[in-house]
């Protein structure tokens, strides 16, 4: 009986020491590329925010997104546009709770500081079909030329089919949940990265 | 071929029909009500999801006369983890795509019903051909019943079939059903399926 269990302990032992061994090497040898996805995907966001940054395929954005996009410390942590040497626009990222799970994502803005240029996700689980729509150009797009609003929310969503005023999108009929989120930590964080810009540009 | 063991034939027509895991064993419906409302995100789902059942099937038949029965459940959960985190590392290293839409869903393969099932009740007294021959006919079955429901819930709530507009369902005239898109609509598709296939099920004595 003895026998029996040191027999079962060990072969537990070396199966897991086997599979085991066998998946860390299979993360081992893609886990660059898992990163290099995960960054890729996170640069196309950012040049997607610009409505002039286009590209044809992966090594082009990466390329782009080296030679344009710039990390400065006067820009309160969104990424410069710079375009013949001067700052051409930002993207300001957001990122908060989703109706599933994070929804991490960049907001492009004017150099005016108020106007929006694009916006993207580069992460997001909503349900597929309705606040996973978020993604699509259809709820992308209009958000292009919305200007912030400086009193009350910086941008609103409104039911859609319902006129607009200035600020306002159109929300997604069926990913209400998504889209109250994604308003809240939209407006969270535009206005942090707007004051913080602000109080800079009142300093020397 | 020693008397009792099931033909090839009779393998195959069980896990596709005869004993479906969704529609005969009820095995399964966590992924059947969660991951059906887009077909593109079905069929990646359910590849995924015979190819581990195939392997784990292939892999416990081998390794059957070695493992003690005490702990062959251990041993294969570990090899259905395996498998599962293989795909899932795959899936995000060359399609980064399809592994964020699927997101916690490839992951929880280990966790179906059916793997086990097919590990416990064939391929751990069987030989590795026919165990692997059962996994991947029991992939199948699970996987057509998963198509069958994805079209329906994407056809009928958002007028399209992977991501193609449908003549009609798209059109003025049809308005979607939200609901099917939904995770209560998985359990209307369901019901439905179960019972049409239920009842075209001839009526033959069962073995």
């Amino acid at each position: 009986m003895k026998g029996k269990a040191a027999y079962a302990v060990g072969y537990m032992f070396v199966v897991t020491a086997v599979f085991s061994t066998l998946v860390i090497g299979v993360a081992r040898v893609t886990r660059q590329r898992v990163e290099a996805n995960q960054r890729l995907a996170l640069e196309k966001a950012v040049l997607n925010v610009f409505g002039d940054l286009s590209y044809a395929n992966d090594a082009e954005a990466h390329r782009l997104f080296e030679e344009r996009i710039e990390q400065r410390p006067d820009a309160a942590g969104a990424w410069v546009y710079v375009k013949d040497g001067q700052v051409a626009g930002y993207a300001v990222p957001i990122a908060g709770k989703g109706f599933w799970a994070p929804i991490r994502g960049v907001v492009g803005i004017d150099r005016d500081l108020r106007t929006i240029t694009g916006i993207a996700f580069y992460e997001q689980s909503e349900t597929p079909g309705l606040g996973a729509r978020i993604t699509e150009p259809f709820f992308r797009d209009p958000f292009e030329g919305t200007v912030l609003q400086t009193d009350g929310p910086p941008i609103e969503m409104v039911p859609p089919g319902s006129s607009l005023s200035e600020g306002q999108v159109h929300a997604i009929s069926g990913a209400t949940q998504t889209c109250m989120r994604l308003e809240e930590l939209m407006n969270e964080d535009l206005r942090a990265w707007a004051e913080s810009m602000s109080e800079r540009e009142g300093q020397p | 071929m020693s008397p009792g063991a099931k033909s090839q034939r009779d393998i195959m027509l069980d896990g596709l029909w005869r004993d479906n895991p969704i529609f005969r064993q009820i095995l399964g419906i966590c992924s059947t009500l969660a991951v059906t409302n887009l077909v593109l995100n079905t069929f990646v789902m359910c590849a995924a999801l015979t190819l581990v059942t195939l392997m784990s099937c292939l892999t416990v038949s081998l390794l059957r006369n070695r493992t003690p029965r005490t702990i062959r459940m251990m041993v294969q959960t570990l090899i259905i983890a395996f498998y599962v985190i293989l795909v899932d590392v795959l899936l995000k290293a060359y399609w980064p795509d399809m592994s964020r839409s699927l997101g916690p869903y490839v992951g929880l393969i280990i966790t179906n019903c059916i793997i086990m099932g097919r590990c416990e009740a064939f391929a751990g007294s069987n030989p590795p051909i026919p165990s692997a021959l059962d996994g991947l006919f029991s992939g199948l079955g699970y996987s057509f019943i998963l198509l069958a429901i994805a079209t329906g819930r994407e056809v009928l709530g958002m007028g399209t079939f992977l991501g193609y507009a449908v003549p009609y369902f798209s059109g003025p005239y049809w308005d979607q059903w939200i609901i099917m898109v939904m995770p209560p609509g998985a359990f209307f598709m369901l019901a439905v399926i179960l019972w049409v296939c239920r009842s075209i099920r001839p009526k033959e004595k069962r073995a």
